[in-house]
């Protein structure tokens, strides 16, 4: 501990002049110094950061205005946690479940109690400086939002790349927290591990918005997805604004952007997956009642993006490309259809009966087997619509029948997924057929002629094997 | 006026010796301690220094260069001079390695008849062609979207076979193309084959043509990328022309990374041209154009030192550490490839120190053979004499730092350690506080400070 402060002490001394405010030459390779330090110290040398050095090193994430400063402290935090993390599960020995270990005292970059809130809130404005509660998140997000709207030239400045920087690092935090709790709630069913939970704090203060936060971030999503996979046609047009940046900085914001833009998407990706999986894991402590009514209410996101791109269809294509995360896609893609195809047994949970429950894919691909069928959906959902869901959901199907394969899982759980491939593309070039039959004049979408050429090509070869 | 500067210098020495590893603070150091000589040399008794002391007290680590050009004092002149006598003006050496020079024309790429490719063949001639309407014309255009919208993988993987001119075609694109969604994607397909989830002893995806280090290799030359660095710098970089690299580098990173984590499936490199990707790997992680793809560097560094097998490595990693440290420069740049070895796993710690002591070695013509001896030629410096150049002493004290304490296998040599703790014991007390030459203060701290950690030990 002696040590600890000793380091401590010498390593802050390094930027002890360097102010925030100060971006000179000479102040930022303070911080760089200062960043070395703290690598060799902590990574190399292996004595666990102290809060004030995490504390400084997010400092320079925070207010860092160049590119070389803002990676270099992003890199050295999640090093950091990965090397020392506050929440670990115990090495499984003689008892059976895993034990959740907790670092007491350790930093976290969100600071979510009572106090500080208050506080902040007397002394007027809050600073840029400390941990982020979770107003200081909601404005993060604000701002990663105009970068998405605003589009490129925007997204090159070093504000923007902070931002998205920023924002993964955080993600990466939410994350290092939540997936050992959950893991061990799983095991034990002990919900106070997941109430206190970073994530469930965030989610949970009544300081923000929720609903809106999350449409937010599929708007995010996929705005980021476009400005980090359109700016290159922007940059090679030579009368660009943007390419009067000089050369050096252009090249090098540029590649940082696909780079940070990409991260931060898959970022957005990793926080609703949480959120899912904290609300599926919520749900089953709802009905074991080991919930309190402190813990409050909150919309399942599962129904605000159910919302979304039903009421959005804009919204609808953009989203399900983004998002590619095969269980929880297909899981998304199949409550969009049981909204429409079983009005009924949606409410009456679990008739047993109907072989139209779409509760599964070969169920919903079963709607679309004949004609007659087709039509009374198509009336309710477009064909566009349709064409985009199945297509996706076939995508969804094939990654999750892939890695059972690897896994070596067979499908038990899901009926749906014990019908072979094969079938699946049988049926899927049938409910295309379907469609096109009760509309001549429908147009196929790419996407949808994708499927169908994948589908006719999977067949091909399962049969040409079998031959 | 005096006692003003005294206050000064007294706070500077303060704020230096709280261990600052400061470039241009060392620079107000010496302006106040010349103007103090002076001051007291010639005795002037109104030298009008105040807007200058103003200046520098307002904002001390504001850029000083208008204090020092300011055309109409002989006495700025003098600084300068006395400046560069003294060395300071080496802090100057340009930061950042350009890892790229300008980018050459792309190969002629011959696109592969998609025709003869037996899926999409026998799909035109089937009656279900009648809802897609693909033609041969179309073939590109729809290819190109069943590889955006990830199909392509997806077929590759439930077939477990990917076609020759498919894996070609993919591959150019991913190296070659100006579109990034086309890039990306091409990327995602074959980081996707090579590192699939399954844990199977080889490559559950049969692949009919795999690239060799060669395309890697000359498509890293058509970015613009100097192998022979410090023989080309001059020639290559003109004003015309575009430099590298192309937004394609990080395609280019990623799929290099991803071929050396399938090694125990499929090796790609052999042992010498993994030598070479280490080498390219730490190169272009010190080119500040890539800085924002650090974290990648980062993976593809350790991807790539963890393909070597450990025989394979004991042996490499020194050849490795010579060809870095050749191509090094000598000044505070070396000190940038070396941090660019970021010592989180054993081996890249074991790198970090060869390659710090390679460049050790260079720096003195290799006159040592070995470890005692370089000590011993480190120790033998007297840092007391005037003509003894601090900023190579600091570069030095650096490059020892790294080599002695990222390498584990010392920890059994006393000798070393005892050596090294003279050396610090010479750096830190033989340079007294009063020391005016620029780095001094700078060497006398880190090694008190590195002393300090290594007693504590």
């Amino acid at each position: 501990m002696m040590k600890s402060a000793g380091i401590e002490e010498n390593l802050l001394a390094i930027i002890d002049s360097a102010s925030d405010s100060k971006h000179t030459p000479d102040a930022n390779d303070d911080r760089l110094a200062f960043l070395e330090a703290v690598r060799s110290a902590c990574i190399v040398n292996e004595n666990p950061p102290t809060s004030k050095m995490c504390e400084a090193v997010f400092q320079i994430l925070r207010v860092g205005k160049s590119l070389e400063l803002i990676t270099e402290s992003f890199r050295l935090l999640n090093e950091l946690d990965k090397r020392f993390p506050h929440v670990y599960l115990s090495e499984k020995e003689a008892s059976e479940s895993s034990h959740l270990i907790v670092v007491e005292g350790g930093w976290s970059p969100f600071l979510f109690n009572l106090e500080s809130a208050s506080r902040e809130r007397g002394a007027g404005c809050r600073s840029i400086s400390g941990p982020l509660d979770s107003l200081g998140f909601l404005q993060l997000m604000q701002e990663l939002g105009e970068v998405a709207n605003e589009g490129n030239l925007q997204a090159l400045e070093i504000k923007s790349l902070r931002n998205m920087l920023v924002f993964q690092y955080l993600i990466n935090a939410l994350e290092g927290d939540f997936l050992p709790r959950n893991r061990v709630y799983e095991e034990t069913m002990n919900w106070t591990h997941l109430r206190e939970s970073l994530l469930n704090l965030l989610l949970s203060t009544r300081k923000i918005n929720y609903k809106g936060l999350m449409k937010d971030c599929l708007t995010i999503m996929c705005g980021l997805f476009d400005v980090s996979a359109g700016i290159s046609e922007d940059l090679e047009s030579p009368d660009n604004a943007a390419a009067k940046l000089s050369h050096n900085d252009n090249t090098a914001s540029a590649l940082a952007l696909f780079e940070l833009g990409n991260n931060a998407c898959f970022a957005l990706q990793k926080l609703l997956i949480m959120i899912m999986d904290l609300d599926m894991s919520r749900k089953k402590a709802d009905m074991q009642g080991s919930t309190t009514r402190a813990d409050g209410v909150r919309t399942p996101l599962m129904e605000i993006i159910l919302d979304e791109i039903t009421y959005d269809t804009d919204m609808l294509s953009p989203f399900l490309k983004v998002f590619n995360e095969p269980k929880w896609k297909l899981e998304i893609i199949l409550q969009y259809f049981s909204k429409y195809t079983t009005r009924l047994s949606t409410r009456t949970r679990r008739s047993n009966g109907p072989t139209e429950d779409a509760t599964t894919f070969s169920g919903v691909l079963n709607c679309f087997s004949n004609v007659t069928s087709t039509r009374s959906i198509t009336k309710k959902i477009s064909a566009d619509v349709v064409q985009v869901l199945l297509a996706h959901a076939f995508q969804a199907h094939l990654s999750l029948s892939c890695q059972q394969d690897a896994d070596g899982i067979a499908a038990s759980k899901d009926e749906g997924r014990s019908s072979s491939l094969a079938e699946i593309c049988e049926n899927i070039i049938s409910a295309f057929s379907n469609l096109r039959r009760t509309d001549a004049k429908m147009e196929i979408l790419p996407i949808g002629k994708e499927a169908l050429f994948t589908a006719a090509t999977i067949l091909s070869t399962e049969t040409g094997a079998q031959v | 006026m005096i006692t003003r500067l005294i206050f000064l210098l007294k706070r500077q020495i303060l704020i230096v010796s709280s261990f600052k590893l400061k470039l241009i603070r060392s620079k107000i150091f010496i302006v106040l301690l010349l103007l103090y000589d002076i001051y007291c040399r010639l005795a002037l008794p109104r030298v009008r220094l105040s807007p200058w002391m103003d200046n520098i007290c307002e904002d001390s680590s504001s850029n000083l260069t208008p204090v020092f050009y300011r055309p109409t004092s002989h006495f700025s002149c003098y600084c300068k001079e006395k400046m560069q006598e003294m060395g300071g003006e080496a802090e100057f050496a340009t930061r950042g390695v350009h890892a790229f020079g300008n980018q050459k024309p792309q190969p002629l790429l011959t696109l592969p008849e998609f025709g003869s490719c037996p899926p999409l063949q026998s799909f035109m001639s089937s009656k279900l062609n009648s809802l897609v309407d693909l033609t041969t014309e179309k073939v590109e255009t729809f290819l190109e979207g069943l590889l955006v919208n990830g199909w392509l993988s997806k077929l590759v993987n439930t077939r477990s076979y990917i076609e020759k001119s498919i894996a070609k075609w993919t591959f150019y694109l991913m190296l070659y193309s100006s579109k990034e969604e086309l890039r990306a994607s091409a990327c995602d397909f074959w980081c996707n084959i090579l590192l699939p989830r399954s844990k199977t002893e080889e490559l559950p995806i049969r692949i009919e043509w795999f690239p060799s280090y060669c395309e890697l290799r000359s498509a890293l030359e058509t970015y613009g990328f100097l192998f022979n660095y410090l023989s080309q710098t001059e020639s290559i970089i003109t004003d015309s022309g575009v430099r590298g690299p192309p937004k394609n580098i990080r395609a280019w990173i990623k799929f290099a990374a991803a071929c050396c984590r399938v090694r125990s499936k499929r090796p790609v490199f052999s042992a010498s041209e993994a030598e070479e990707l280490v080498e390219v790997a730490v190169f272009l992680s010190s080119d500040h154009q890539l800085e924002g793809l650090l974290v990648l560097l980062d993976e593809f560094v350790q991807s790539v030192i963890n393909y070597f097998t450990d025989e394979e490595w004991n042996i490499s990693c020194e050849k490795i550490a010579k060809s870095i440290s050749c191509r090094s420069p000598r000044d505070l740049n070396c000190l940038q490839t070396v941090e660019c070895i970021s010592g989180v796993s054993t081996r890249s710690n074991h790198l970090r120190s060869a390659v710090s002591y390679q460049i050790l070695l260079n720096c003195f013509n290799n006159k040592a053979s070995n470890e005692e001896e370089m000590l011993s030629l480190l120790i033998s410096i007297n840092v007391k004499d005037r003509s003894c150049d601090l900023f190579q002493m600091y570069i030095y004290l650096v490059l020892t730092e790294n080599w002695l304490l990222s390498n584990p296998m010392f920890e059994l040599k006393p000798v070393i350690y005892e050596m090294w703790g003279v050396y610090l014991r010479n750096c830190s007390c033989q340079i007294t506080s009063t020391d005016m030459r620029p780095y001094a203060s700078k060497v006398r701290t880190k090694a008190s400070y590195i002393l300090n950690g290594t007693t504590k030990k």
